[in-house]
């Protein structure tokens, strides 16, 4: 176990990591660290040999959605489950609309101040953004269990690695990260390996699988984060960051 | 996760009186009746005496939903509520009511294939479903209040995505003409009086589960490719409303919509709905427009979206946004509905000041809306719409209603087409205020007896389109001759059926509809042109038995009936060809169980006949053709004398219609005198026990 | 040889690329874009009888092309894969006279779903005529032989609809203007 003191420098690493802007400090370290990355950015375990992973690659591509053309069907979130999992379940879906359906990102406002159904009718689709470094669900997992997998380098859960510890779900300020109780692992959008079902079950053409950008300062969050970052992995980021 | 796919596996069993809460194992004691109204039949059968009354603490109402709903099986997301019928007349018999919306799948999701409630609860109360957590809760706080505010007071409980399933003010006062609505926007009529006679003000469920397909994944994904490539609009109509580059036909009463010019203009920014071709699954949502097809051109500008339940991707349910209506009538200016929902308010209206189908009219359906499905108001399929202008302008309110509570009314407005209207007549039916407003919530027929006034006058009315028991046609002789004749005589309700009229109504020539009907039913001699019928003859008779077995199947595997069977498709290489056994190859994927459509069938068959066997024991009687399976006099009239099977005319034709039922019976191996099922016909299906009950009772032919 | 190959190759590629855009295109705008593409230029003899043997093999072997003969005995030219007969039908007729496109389209459907057709429909695309010139071509009709089977009908609500008389009597027209316009929607 760490410290207390040791405990209260990672808090604020890995606050700093979900609060400092993604672009600059993406260059710092491509300037600090150069030939470093090669060896984090090598996927699951055999970088865990060397060090805990940390994803610095870039997603190649990203879900993007259009409130306005969404028709609240949920087509998406059962084409994600059904065609991967074999199964129908909303809850581990890895697009999210139920929660937003009836009443908006909001919760349960009354009257039209609201979205979904219930407000203006606006059914905000919840998507993963394939964060870019630091990406706080892989960076929570102590076990190295999100990791980034080609072709598109989505960040995905490697489900022999993951214990289902559920630090992940903390970390991600916009509730991405699903639970599935029947397998016990967690599970996340891992963009259909280049060919999203949901985008594909859309009968709206409401979703579009386009080229990665960084959505991550556009959507506001969800949440605040409370995981904590590994010791070993915060220690990793003291040493690239630390001028 | 269940054993088998496609249910959850488990029955949800609550005792109201005794605060009991239980669970049953679904396929162990359901799996013959499949689910929805299956089940539903099933425990009226088994579990509630003939001789109870709708609100009676006996009579219990049964939730049920089946293997596809929360799947991804278009078209899933209706729930099937069975109970004795407050609206039937002169005696409640078993019918159903059925709501789309998130409800069904929520439901699976929880871990449940259906609901059963039974007793009174002592005080207002509310069932939480939380997955395996259920508790019945105190609702007194609730009591009194609309459905739009006890949804969202459930919802601040159980969270934005629990779906509630509740009763206004007209179902709490026990008016027989009241809805459970759940979702915004969707009813199912008829029941809201007997949940408000258990006390039970709303059900909430919400779940987190998960519906197993049995079945190998990329056989299901293949599988439902090919059921969205066989979809048409709403009511499967499988060709657009105008001509578009990739149609070959089109049809101006298509509720196919979309087009080129025609937008969302409520969307910000507006939405082109565009060409729809069919093999473009990922414009499916584009095609229908409800508001538009009844509404008129003007509800373009005002439509925000197309809404629906979980996993179709028809939205029929159109969301409108008028902002006039807010300062005008003080309501929120987004309304939602679809079909007789969206028109209830303007149908009490013989005319509007700038026409059917102008700005007055679309308000109309804004006031109704918000009125009615916050209120839970029913309207049997218009019926109350249609009843309350023939009794006004026939003078019967100003005889049968006293001068004061008569005046208190503003009936200029009314004559005038003012939707304020509204605010007096609805609030007043949900509230049981006075003579008039109590009568027109009982439903037709409680009504007529009560002010003596002969059913027959409504019998022999073509305007009014009543048929039997307190309920109107549905689909029936305008659609599909004999074979909607047929089907209306069935059930103990408007008898809800769109197998035969989603068929009929297509848009397809009439060439290429018959060469369908001849692949389905043997002959191309099974449809006919509209207004231009011919005589009876056997395929009909098939085609009825066909459309009534897939209306019931549907009902109990959760698919909607109201988009369904999809024997037609908008697809030119198929020569429009659907396929007759998507709800089978459905079935097998989503549970494991494979069957065939044959087999299938004849569990629906199975199914049927129970609804039979409890309208019989019930009645008390087995002379169901005299006594039961009745038509009113006007189907065999014609506005201009119209001689039958002539063209141009609904009208039938006594001794045909005589025989189409000899035929029907025939083909459903019924006894042809009486139309009762026979011994070897409930044997043959499984119903032995159900024969040997009737038989004690002197109920078989 | 390779040459031709690539002509067809591009024939095809052009009348598919209009059909797509929901129009249909005449031999002479094939050779035009041929040209411009740098196709049948000048240097070959007879471009016309060329383009003519190349079209007709194109139509030979893919059976989604397909060949209109307009009234004014213009042909044209489009593929069914995104441009049905029936819309190529009215497009022909549309570059003729409007009395004889709202004519024929009138006496298709009376004899062939059978049903009336609404005279606002008329209005939208692709017909795209003003009421003005509709009522025009109703008047203009009521006066021609050519035109006497051309009758309407009101429905309860006041929408017109039209149909011929050669396929519907008067009573069957107005019982099916009235299902289409009123009958269906309040029997939903």
């Amino acid at each position: 176990m760490t410290g207390e003191k040791q405990k209260h420098e990672i808090l604020e690493s890995a606050l700093d990591f979900i609060n400092s802007s993604h672009s600059s400090s993406r260059r710092e370290f491509f300037l600090m660290t150069g030939g470093l990355i090669i060896a984090f950015s090598a996927s699951g375990a055999k970088a865990a040999k060397e060090g805990p992973v940390i994803i610095m690659d870039q997603a190649e591509g990203l879900v993007i959605a259009d409130p306005t053309k969404c028709v609240g069907c949920r087509r998406c979130e059962l084409a994600c489950t059904e065609f991967n999992d074999g199964k129908a379940s909303p809850t581990i879906a890895r697009i999210k609309i139920s929660r937003n359906l009836n009443f908006g990102v909001n919760g349960i406002p009354t009257g039209q101040r609201g979205g979904g159904a219930w407000g203006n009718g606006l059914v905000i689709q919840d998507i993963c953004n394939q964060c870019p470094h630091p990406v706080p669900c892989a960076n929570a997992c102590p076990n190295d269990a999100i990791v980034v997998r080609p072709p598109t380098n989505a960040r995905v859960v490697d489900s022999k690695r993951c214990i289902g510890c559920k630090m992940c779900r903390r970390a991600c300020p916009w509730e991405m990260m699903s639970f599935d109780s029947g397998t016990n692992k967690a599970t996340k959008c891992f963009l259909c390996d280049g060919s999203p079902k949901c985008v594909e079950a859309c009968p709206s053409g409401a979703l579009t699988y386009a080229a990665w950008r960084d959505l991550t300062g556009k959507i506001p969050p969800r949440v605040a984060p409370t995981a904590i970052v590994a010791p070993e992995k915060a220690q990793t980021c003291n040493e690239c960051h630390k001028k | 996760m269940a054993k088998h796919g496609g249910w959850a596996g488990k029955v949800l069993r609550v005792d109201l009186s005794t605060g009991k809460i239980s669970t049953e194992d679904t396929l162990e004691k359901y799996r013959d009746y499949l689910g929805g109204t299956g089940i539903g039949y099933k425990v009226i059968w088994d579990e509630v005496q003939a001789g109870v009354k709708s609100f009676d603490p006996a009579n219990k109402i049964v939730y049920g939903v089946g293997p596809l709903a929360g799947t991804g099986a278009p078209c899933n997301g209706r729930t099937a509520i069975t109970t004795l019928w407050p609206t039937c007349w002169p005696k409640a018999l078993v019918a159903s009511g059925h709501m789309g919306g998130q409800f069904a799948a929520e439901l699976k999701y929880a871990g449940y294939d259906a609901i059963i409630i039974e007793g009174r609860a002592d005080r207002p109360v509310w069932l939480s479903v939380w997955d395996e957590k259920v508790e019945i809760k105190d609702a007194r706080q609730l009591w009194g209040q609309g459905i739009r505010r006890t949804t969202i007071e459930i919802n601040q409980q159980m969270g934005p995505e629990a779906s509630v399933a509740a009763i206004g003010q007209a179902g709490e006062n026990l008016a027989p003409m009241s809805v459970v609505m759940n979702s915004y926007s969707h009813s199912a009529g008829g029941v809201g009086g007997v949940m408000g006679s258990k006390n039970l003000k709303a059900i909430g469920v919400r779940g987190t589960g998960s519906v197993r397909i049995a079945g190998n994944k990329e056989e299901w994904e293949k599988l439902i490719k090919l059921h969205l490539s066989l979809l048409g609009a709403n009511n499967q109509h499988v060709v657009p409303s105008n001509p578009q580059p990739w149609a070959e036909h089109y049809n101006a009463g298509s509720r196919w919509m979309a087009s080129a010019g025609r937008r969302w203009g409520a969307a910000n920014p507006s939405i082109d709905t565009g060409a729809c071709e069919p093999h473009n699954l990922n414009r499916i949502a584009y095609r229908t427009n409800n508001a538009a097809y009844f509404l008129g051109d003007k509800a373009w500008q005002h439509t925000v979206r197309g809404n629906g339940c979980t996993a179709c991707p028809i939205r029929c349910h159109t969301m409108l946004k008028v902002p006039a209506v807010s300062a005008k009538y003080g309501i929120p200016e987004l309304g939602q509905n679809t079909c007789v929902g969206l028109l209830f308010g303007r149908a009490f209206f013989k005319s509007f000041p700038d026409g059917p189908k102008g700005q007055t009219a679309i308000e109309a359906c804004m006031v109704g809306m918000y009125l009615a499905d916050d209120l839970g108001v029913w309207d049997n399929y218009g019926q109350l719409q249609r009843d309350f202008q023939a009794l006004y302008y026939n003078g019967i309110f100003k005889r049968k209603v006293a001068e004061k509570e008569f005046n208190s009314y503003s009936w200029n407005k009314y004559e005038q087409g003012d939707p304020t209207f509204l605010f007096e007549l609805l609030p007043r039916i949900a509230n049981k205020e006075g003579e008039l407003a109590t009568a027109l919530g009982l439903g037709t027929g409680h009504l007529l007896e009560r002010w003596g006034i002969p059913e027959q006058e409504w019998l022999e009315n073509h305007d009014l389109l009543y048929w039997k028991l307190g309920h109107p046609k549905h689909h029936s002789n305008e659609d599909a001759g004999q074979c909607g004749v047929i089907i209306n005589t069935q059930y103990n309700r408007d008898a809800q059926c769109h197998s035969h009229s989603n068929f009929t109504r297509n848009g397809l020539p009439i060439e290429v509809q018959k060469r369908l009907a001849a692949e389905l039913w043997g002959s191309p001699d099974a449809v006919d042109a509209v207004a231009a019928f011919t005589p009876m003859n056997a395929h009909k008779a098939k085609m009825a038995k066909w459309s009534l077995l897939r209306k019931e199947l549907h009902d109990c595997l959760s698919l909607c009936n109201w988009m369904g069977p999809w024997v037609a498709s908008p697809l030119k290489e198929r020569e429009y060809r659907g396929d007759d056994s998507i709800e089978s190859l459905l079935y097998s994927l989503a549970t494991g169980d494979k069957k065939s459509r044959q087999e299938l069938d004849t569990i629906a068959e199975r199914i049927f006949l129970l609804h039979r066997a409890l309208t019989i024991r019930d009645m008390g009687a087995k002379d169901m053709r005299t006594k039961h399976d009745t038509i009113p006099d006007w189907v065999f009239t014609d506005p201009k004398d119209k001689a039958a099977f002539s063209k141009g005319t609904i009208r039938m034709d006594k001794e045909d219609i005589k025989l189409a039922m000899d035929m029907f019976y025939e083909e459903m191996a019924w006894d042809k005198e009486t139309g009762s099922p026979t011994k070897a016909t409930y044997r043959r299906l499984g119903l032995g026990t159900v024969a040997d009950e009737l038989a004690k009772r002197g109920l078989l032919p | 040889m390779e040459r031709q190959e690539e002509v067809r190759a591009n024939i095809l590629n052009i009348i598919r690329d209009r059909s797509e855009s929901g129009r249909l295109i005449s031999a002479e705008e094939i050779l035009t874009e041929l040209k411009r593409r740098g196709l049948l230029t000048s240097e070959e003899i007879k471009p016309k009888t060329h383009l003519e043997t190349a079209l007709k093999q194109a139509l030979q072997e893919n059976r989604d092309v397909k060949e209109i003969l307009a009234p004014n005995g213009v042909c044209y030219y489009y593929s069914v894969r995104r441009l049905s007969e029936t819309y190529a039908g009215i497009l022909v007729l549309k570059s003729e006279n409007p009395l004889w496109l709202i004519a024929e389209v009138v006496r298709e459907n009376s004899k062939r779903y059978p049903r009336p057709v609404p005279v606002a429909g008329f209005m939208e695309s692709p017909f795209d005529l003003t009421l003005e010139a509709i009522l025009e071509c109703l008047r203009v009709m009521g006066e021609d032989k050519e035109y006497q089977d051309i009758a309407q009908t009101i429905t309860s609500v006041g929408k017109t609809f039209l149909y011929s008389s050669r396929h519907l009597d008067p009573d069957y027209a107005s019982m099916l203007a009235e299902w289409l316009d009123v009958g269906q929607a309040d029997n939903p």
